[in-house]
Protein backbone atom coordinates (compact mmCIF):
# COMPACT_ATOMS: atom_id res chain seq x y z
CA UNK A 1 0.00 0.00 0.00
CA UNK A 2 1.57 3.76 -0.99
CA UNK A 3 2.04 5.84 1.52
CA UNK A 4 -0.71 8.41 0.53
CA UNK A 5 -3.31 5.62 1.57
CA UNK A 6 -6.04 6.35 3.99
CA UNK A 7 -4.81 4.16 6.09
CA UNK A 8 -5.41 4.79 9.72
CA UNK A 9 -3.90 1.50 11.02
CA UNK A 10 -1.94 -1.12 10.57
CA UNK A 11 -1.26 -3.28 13.44
CA UNK A 12 -0.26 -6.46 13.82
CA UNK A 13 -1.19 -8.13 17.29
CA UNK A 14 -1.69 -11.55 18.59
CA UNK A 15 -4.95 -12.45 17.75
CA UNK A 16 -6.73 -15.90 17.31
CA UNK A 17 -10.34 -14.38 17.31
CA UNK A 18 -10.37 -16.49 14.42
CA UNK A 19 -13.78 -15.19 11.98
CA UNK A 20 -15.90 -17.96 12.96
CA UNK A 21 -18.25 -17.78 10.53
CA UNK A 22 -15.55 -18.43 7.55
CA UNK A 23 -14.76 -21.70 9.70
CA UNK A 24 -18.16 -23.18 8.47
CA UNK A 25 -16.33 -23.34 5.00
CA UNK A 26 -12.83 -23.79 5.93
CA UNK A 27 -10.34 -23.14 8.23
CA UNK A 28 -8.69 -19.34 8.19
CA UNK A 29 -5.20 -20.50 9.38
CA UNK A 30 -3.90 -21.96 5.75
CA UNK A 31 -4.68 -19.27 3.79
CA UNK A 32 -4.78 -16.12 6.13
CA UNK A 33 -2.33 -14.81 8.57
CA UNK A 34 -4.63 -14.93 12.12
CA UNK A 35 -1.67 -13.45 14.20
CA UNK A 36 -1.91 -10.06 11.96
CA UNK A 37 -4.92 -7.64 12.71
CA UNK A 38 -5.14 -4.88 10.05
CA UNK A 39 -7.33 -1.90 9.90
CA UNK A 40 -7.54 0.60 6.97
CA UNK A 41 -10.42 3.32 6.08
CA UNK A 42 -11.19 2.18 2.06
CA UNK A 43 -13.59 2.56 -0.70
CA UNK A 44 -15.77 -0.17 -1.55
CA UNK A 45 -15.57 -1.27 -4.68
CA UNK A 46 -17.80 -4.20 -5.00
CA UNK A 47 -20.14 -5.98 -2.29
CA UNK A 48 -20.65 -9.31 -3.17
CA UNK A 49 -24.09 -11.36 -1.15
CA UNK A 50 -23.54 -14.98 -2.00
CA UNK A 51 -22.00 -18.36 -0.87
CA UNK A 52 -20.25 -20.02 0.57
CA UNK A 53 -19.22 -16.71 1.96
CA UNK A 54 -20.39 -12.94 0.90
CA UNK A 55 -17.26 -10.89 -0.32
CA UNK A 56 -16.08 -7.46 0.02
CA UNK A 57 -13.68 -5.63 -2.63
CA UNK A 58 -12.05 -2.70 -1.15
CA UNK A 59 -9.52 0.19 -2.29
CA UNK A 60 -7.30 2.07 0.14
CA UNK A 61 -6.73 4.64 -2.22
CA UNK A 62 -10.04 5.58 -2.94
CA UNK A 63 -10.71 3.72 -6.76
CA UNK A 64 -13.32 1.85 -8.76
CA UNK A 65 -11.19 -1.43 -9.04
CA UNK A 66 -10.85 -4.07 -6.21
CA UNK A 67 -6.92 -4.24 -4.60
CA UNK A 68 -7.63 -6.49 -1.97
CA UNK A 69 -11.20 -9.32 -2.09
CA UNK A 70 -12.36 -9.53 1.59
CA UNK A 71 -14.45 -12.51 2.98
CA UNK A 72 -17.11 -12.29 5.53
CA UNK A 73 -18.93 -14.88 6.69
CA UNK A 74 -21.96 -16.93 4.70
CA UNK A 75 -24.92 -14.96 4.57
CA UNK A 76 -27.26 -16.64 7.50
CA UNK A 77 -24.69 -16.32 9.68
CA UNK A 78 -24.12 -12.68 9.13
CA UNK A 79 -26.94 -11.57 8.55
CA UNK A 80 -27.98 -12.64 11.92
CA UNK A 81 -24.67 -10.02 12.99
CA UNK A 82 -26.95 -7.44 11.50
CA UNK A 83 -25.32 -7.38 7.49
CA UNK A 84 -28.20 -7.54 4.71
CA UNK A 85 -27.62 -7.86 1.07
CA UNK A 86 -27.60 -3.52 1.29
CA UNK A 87 -25.21 -2.83 3.93
CA UNK A 88 -22.68 -1.34 1.76
CA UNK A 89 -22.54 -0.78 -1.57
CA UNK A 90 -19.70 0.57 -4.11
CA UNK A 91 -18.28 3.78 -3.40
CA UNK A 92 -19.06 4.02 0.69
CA UNK A 93 -16.02 4.62 2.76
CA UNK A 94 -15.51 1.88 5.32
CA UNK A 95 -13.23 0.94 7.54
CA UNK A 96 -12.82 -2.52 7.73
CA UNK A 97 -10.43 -5.07 10.37
CA UNK A 98 -9.54 -7.95 8.66
CA UNK A 99 -6.51 -10.72 8.84
CA UNK A 100 -4.34 -10.19 5.71
CA UNK A 101 -3.72 -13.47 3.31
CA UNK A 102 -0.44 -15.06 3.81
CA UNK A 103 2.40 -14.47 1.69
CA UNK A 104 1.46 -10.93 0.67
CA UNK A 105 -1.77 -12.60 -1.10
CA UNK A 106 -4.56 -9.41 -1.59
CA UNK A 107 -7.32 -10.60 0.41
CA UNK A 108 -8.25 -10.81 4.15
CA UNK A 109 -10.93 -12.47 6.23
CA UNK A 110 -13.28 -9.71 7.82
CA UNK A 111 -13.58 -9.36 11.95
CA UNK A 112 -14.99 -6.38 12.06
CA UNK A 113 -16.46 -3.36 9.49
CA UNK A 114 -17.26 0.22 10.43
CA UNK A 115 -19.82 1.68 8.23
CA UNK A 116 -19.93 5.19 6.62
CA UNK A 117 -22.75 6.30 8.91
CA UNK A 118 -20.64 4.99 12.05
CA UNK A 119 -22.38 1.61 12.01
CA UNK A 120 -20.07 -1.07 13.47
CA UNK A 121 -20.55 -4.98 12.62
CA UNK A 122 -18.70 -7.97 13.28
CA UNK A 123 -18.19 -10.49 10.52
CA UNK B 1 -99.01 -43.96 31.11
CA UNK B 2 -98.22 -42.11 28.06
CA UNK B 3 -97.33 -38.87 30.67
CA UNK B 4 -95.33 -41.39 32.80
CA UNK B 5 -93.13 -42.43 29.59
CA UNK B 6 -92.90 -38.70 28.72
CA UNK B 7 -91.89 -37.70 32.08
CA UNK B 8 -89.16 -40.89 32.12
CA UNK B 9 -87.80 -39.65 28.74
CA UNK B 10 -87.55 -35.66 29.73
CA UNK B 11 -85.48 -36.99 32.96
CA UNK B 12 -83.41 -39.68 30.86
CA UNK B 13 -83.14 -36.83 28.01
CA UNK B 14 -81.93 -34.43 31.06
CA UNK B 15 -79.29 -36.78 32.52
CA UNK B 16 -77.67 -37.19 29.23
CA UNK B 17 -77.71 -33.33 28.63
CA UNK B 18 -75.89 -33.18 31.90
CA UNK B 19 -73.84 -35.94 31.33
CA UNK B 20 -72.77 -34.39 27.90
CA UNK B 21 -72.10 -31.06 29.19
CA UNK B 22 -70.32 -31.95 31.89
CA UNK B 23 -66.21 -30.88 31.28
CA UNK B 24 -64.35 -33.27 29.35
CA UNK B 25 -61.04 -34.71 30.80
CA UNK B 26 -58.08 -33.12 30.65
CA UNK B 27 -55.58 -34.71 28.29
CA UNK B 28 -53.73 -36.85 28.89
CA UNK B 29 -49.57 -35.48 29.76
CA UNK B 30 -47.67 -36.48 26.59
CA UNK B 31 -45.89 -39.77 27.01
CA UNK B 32 -42.34 -38.95 26.05
CA UNK B 33 -40.65 -35.38 25.58
CA UNK B 34 -41.47 -33.22 22.11
CA UNK B 35 -38.19 -32.34 20.88
CA UNK B 36 -39.39 -30.03 18.49
CA UNK B 37 -37.61 -26.35 18.02
CA UNK B 38 -34.93 -24.89 16.38
CA UNK B 39 -32.06 -26.00 17.72
CA UNK B 40 -27.98 -24.33 16.73
CA UNK B 41 -24.47 -25.10 18.42
CA UNK B 42 -23.20 -23.02 21.21
CA UNK B 43 -20.57 -20.49 20.44
CA UNK B 44 -16.83 -21.33 20.67
CA UNK B 45 -17.50 -24.74 19.67
CA UNK B 46 -16.87 -24.69 15.65
CA UNK B 47 -14.36 -26.79 14.24
CA UNK B 48 -15.43 -30.20 15.14
CA UNK B 49 -18.11 -30.25 17.57
CA UNK B 50 -18.15 -32.98 20.97
CA UNK B 51 -15.77 -35.27 18.86
CA UNK B 52 -12.73 -36.14 20.59
CA UNK B 53 -9.06 -35.41 19.65
CA UNK B 54 -8.08 -37.78 17.09
CA UNK B 55 -5.68 -39.40 19.07
CA UNK B 56 -8.37 -40.41 20.88
CA UNK B 57 -10.37 -41.81 18.63
CA UNK B 58 -9.28 -45.67 18.15
CA UNK B 59 -8.84 -46.38 14.34
CA UNK B 60 -8.28 -49.51 12.72
CA UNK B 61 -5.02 -49.37 10.78
CA UNK B 62 -7.04 -48.64 7.49
CA UNK B 63 -8.82 -46.01 8.98
CA UNK B 64 -5.41 -43.86 10.34
CA UNK B 65 -4.10 -43.87 7.36
CA UNK B 66 -6.66 -42.69 5.16
CA UNK B 67 -7.41 -39.94 7.71
CA UNK B 68 -3.21 -39.21 7.46
CA UNK B 69 -3.25 -38.93 3.80
CA UNK B 70 -6.57 -36.62 3.85
CA UNK B 71 -5.96 -32.79 3.43
CA UNK B 72 -8.67 -31.23 5.50
CA UNK B 73 -9.47 -27.38 5.19
CA UNK B 74 -9.97 -27.28 9.18
CA UNK B 75 -7.97 -28.26 12.26
CA UNK B 76 -4.44 -28.79 12.65
CA UNK B 77 -2.61 -29.55 9.14
CA UNK B 78 -5.25 -27.85 7.20
CA UNK B 79 -4.84 -26.73 3.91
CA UNK B 80 -7.80 -25.22 2.05
CA UNK B 81 -6.32 -24.92 -1.32
CA UNK B 82 -5.29 -28.34 -1.76
CA UNK B 83 -7.96 -29.82 0.24
CA UNK B 84 -9.13 -33.33 -0.19
CA UNK B 85 -12.64 -32.81 1.51
CA UNK B 86 -15.66 -34.24 0.05
CA UNK B 87 -18.11 -31.46 0.84
CA UNK B 88 -15.03 -28.53 -0.95
CA UNK B 89 -13.88 -30.64 -3.35
CA UNK B 90 -17.22 -31.83 -4.74
CA UNK B 91 -19.62 -29.60 -3.03
CA UNK B 92 -20.95 -33.19 -1.37
CA UNK B 93 -23.38 -33.62 1.25
CA UNK B 94 -21.82 -33.24 4.98
CA UNK B 95 -23.31 -36.53 5.80
CA UNK B 96 -24.33 -37.61 9.51
CA UNK B 97 -22.94 -36.22 12.31
CA UNK B 98 -20.71 -33.41 10.52
CA UNK B 99 -23.83 -31.86 9.13
CA UNK B 100 -24.98 -31.17 12.99
CA UNK B 101 -21.58 -29.72 13.26
CA UNK B 102 -22.07 -26.64 10.92
CA UNK B 103 -22.67 -23.31 13.13
CA UNK B 104 -26.50 -22.88 11.17
CA UNK B 105 -29.21 -24.25 12.60
CA UNK B 106 -31.51 -27.36 12.38
CA UNK B 107 -35.16 -27.51 13.14
CA UNK B 108 -36.62 -30.70 14.88
CA UNK B 109 -40.11 -31.38 13.56
CA UNK B 110 -41.82 -34.14 15.62
CA UNK B 111 -45.06 -36.27 15.10
CA UNK B 112 -46.28 -39.59 15.61
CA UNK B 113 -44.50 -41.62 13.44
CA UNK B 114 -41.57 -39.47 12.99
CA UNK B 115 -38.89 -37.27 14.09
CA UNK B 116 -37.71 -35.18 10.42
CA UNK B 117 -34.68 -33.23 11.51
CA UNK B 118 -33.69 -30.24 9.02
CA UNK B 119 -30.37 -28.34 8.62
CA UNK B 120 -30.72 -24.88 7.08
CA UNK B 121 -27.21 -25.61 5.14
CA UNK B 122 -28.18 -27.25 1.81
CA UNK B 123 -31.20 -27.58 3.10
CA UNK B 124 -30.23 -31.28 3.76
CA UNK B 125 -32.71 -33.34 5.94
CA UNK B 126 -33.21 -36.91 7.29
CA UNK B 127 -35.52 -38.72 9.13
CA UNK B 128 -36.27 -40.96 12.13
CA UNK B 129 -39.02 -43.89 12.07
CA UNK B 130 -40.30 -43.72 15.44
CA UNK B 131 -41.11 -47.61 16.92
CA UNK B 132 -40.35 -49.18 13.44
CA UNK B 133 -37.72 -51.75 13.75
CA UNK B 134 -34.34 -51.48 11.63
CA UNK B 135 -34.23 -52.52 8.28
CA UNK B 136 -31.64 -55.01 7.73
CA UNK B 137 -30.12 -54.08 4.36
CA UNK B 138 -30.95 -50.51 3.76
CA UNK B 139 -29.77 -48.52 0.99
CA UNK B 140 -26.67 -46.69 1.73
CA UNK B 141 -27.64 -42.65 1.54
CA UNK B 142 -25.82 -39.41 2.66
CA UNK B 143 -27.95 -39.53 5.80
CA UNK B 144 -28.48 -42.90 6.52
CA UNK B 145 -31.44 -44.90 7.85
CA UNK B 146 -32.45 -43.90 11.01
CA UNK B 147 -34.66 -45.70 13.24
CA UNK B 148 -35.85 -44.43 16.97
CA UNK B 149 -37.67 -45.81 20.25
CA UNK B 150 -38.44 -43.79 23.50
CA UNK B 151 -36.52 -44.76 26.73
CA UNK B 152 -37.94 -42.77 29.17
CA UNK B 153 -37.35 -39.15 28.29
CA UNK B 154 -34.58 -40.38 26.12
CA UNK B 155 -34.71 -41.06 22.37
CA UNK B 156 -32.74 -43.89 21.53
CA UNK B 157 -31.76 -43.89 17.49
CA UNK B 158 -30.58 -46.71 15.88
CA UNK B 159 -28.64 -45.43 12.25
CA UNK B 160 -27.10 -47.79 9.44
CA UNK B 161 -26.71 -47.49 5.62
CA UNK B 162 -24.44 -44.58 5.55
CA UNK B 163 -22.35 -44.18 2.48
CA UNK B 164 -18.50 -44.38 2.72
CA UNK B 165 -17.36 -41.25 0.98
CA UNK B 166 -18.32 -39.21 3.64
CA UNK B 167 -16.30 -37.64 6.78
CA UNK B 168 -17.34 -37.82 10.13
CA UNK B 169 -16.23 -34.30 10.57
CA UNK B 170 -14.31 -31.44 8.75
CA UNK B 171 -10.72 -32.89 10.20
CA UNK B 172 -11.51 -36.18 8.05
CA UNK B 173 -12.41 -39.03 10.27
CA UNK B 174 -13.26 -41.85 8.27
CA UNK B 175 -15.97 -44.38 8.34
CA UNK B 176 -17.30 -47.59 6.01
CA UNK B 177 -20.94 -48.67 5.23
CA UNK B 178 -20.64 -50.55 7.76
CA UNK B 179 -20.87 -47.28 10.33
CA UNK B 180 -23.52 -48.03 12.97
CA UNK B 181 -24.32 -45.23 15.39
CA UNK B 182 -26.18 -45.01 18.65
CA UNK B 183 -27.59 -42.28 19.51
CA UNK B 184 -29.46 -40.88 23.02
CA UNK B 185 -31.05 -37.37 21.92
CA UNK B 186 -32.37 -35.82 25.32
CA UNK B 187 -32.68 -32.31 26.42
CA UNK B 188 -30.55 -31.21 29.50
CA UNK B 189 -32.08 -27.64 30.97
CA UNK B 190 -33.11 -25.50 28.08
CA UNK B 191 -30.17 -27.52 25.61
CA UNK B 192 -30.60 -30.70 23.40
CA UNK B 193 -27.58 -33.54 23.71
CA UNK B 194 -26.96 -35.96 21.65
CA UNK B 195 -25.08 -38.98 22.80
CA UNK B 196 -23.09 -40.40 20.18
CA UNK B 197 -21.65 -43.94 19.89
CA UNK B 198 -20.18 -45.03 16.57
CA UNK B 199 -19.67 -48.31 15.65
CA UNK B 200 -17.67 -49.58 12.76
CA UNK B 201 -15.27 -52.35 12.73
CA UNK B 202 -13.93 -51.50 9.60
CA UNK B 203 -12.45 -48.17 10.27
CA UNK B 204 -12.45 -48.54 14.52
CA UNK B 205 -11.17 -51.35 17.08
CA UNK B 206 -14.06 -50.57 19.49
CA UNK B 207 -16.88 -48.25 19.84
CA UNK B 208 -16.16 -45.04 20.74
CA UNK B 209 -18.25 -42.30 21.99
CA UNK B 210 -19.34 -38.17 21.94
CA UNK B 211 -21.44 -36.05 23.00
CA UNK B 212 -23.00 -32.90 20.46
CA UNK B 213 -24.68 -30.35 22.86
CA UNK B 214 -27.43 -27.86 21.00
CA UNK B 215 -28.93 -24.44 22.46
CA UNK B 216 -32.21 -23.30 21.40
CA UNK B 217 -31.85 -20.88 18.47
CA UNK B 218 -33.17 -17.44 19.28
CA UNK B 219 -35.15 -17.19 15.54
CA UNK B 220 -36.66 -20.50 14.21
CA UNK B 221 -36.41 -18.42 10.48
CA UNK B 222 -34.86 -21.40 8.23
CA UNK B 223 -33.01 -19.55 5.41
CA UNK B 224 -32.30 -21.08 2.18
CA UNK B 225 -28.29 -21.29 1.71
CA UNK B 226 -27.16 -23.57 -1.09
CA UNK B 227 -23.73 -24.46 -2.12
CA UNK B 228 -22.88 -25.40 -5.43
CA UNK B 229 -19.33 -26.28 -6.64
CA UNK B 230 -19.93 -23.47 -8.40
CA UNK B 231 -20.35 -21.38 -5.56
CA UNK B 232 -16.85 -23.24 -4.46
CA UNK B 233 -15.12 -22.99 -7.72
CA UNK B 234 -15.84 -19.09 -8.12
CA UNK B 235 -14.60 -18.64 -4.13
CA UNK B 236 -11.18 -21.02 -5.43
CA UNK B 237 -11.34 -18.63 -8.40
CA UNK B 238 -11.28 -15.33 -6.80
CA UNK B 239 -9.42 -15.79 -3.60
CA UNK B 240 -7.11 -18.94 -4.69
CA UNK B 241 -6.32 -18.03 -8.32
CA UNK B 242 -6.96 -21.36 -8.89
CA UNK B 243 -8.23 -21.89 -12.80
CA UNK B 244 -11.93 -23.52 -12.66
CA UNK B 245 -11.48 -27.65 -14.09
CA UNK B 246 -14.92 -27.29 -15.25
CA UNK B 247 -17.45 -23.95 -16.61
CA UNK B 248 -18.71 -22.76 -13.82
CA UNK B 249 -22.25 -20.65 -13.66
CA UNK B 250 -21.28 -16.77 -12.47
Amino acid sequence: MRSNMSCVLAATVAAFLVSTSALAHHGAASIYDLSKETTIKATVTEYVWTNPHVEIGISPNGGTTTELLLELGSPPNIRNRGWTSRTVKPGDVVTVTFHPGLRGAKIGVVMKLITADGKELRA
Amino acid sequence: MIRRLVTFSMAAALFAAAACSKPAAAPAAPAHPNLSGSWVRPLGDREVGGLPPVNEIPFTPWAATKLKAERPAAGENQDFANTTDPSLKYADPNGYPRISMHPMRFKLIQTDDYLYQLWEYNQNWRQIALNKPQEPDPALTWYGNAVGTWDGDTLVVDSIGYKDSTWLDSRGVPHTQDLHIVERIHRAGENLVFDLTFEDPGAFTKPWSASLIFRPAPDGTMTETIYTISDELRFRERFLQQKPAIPIRR
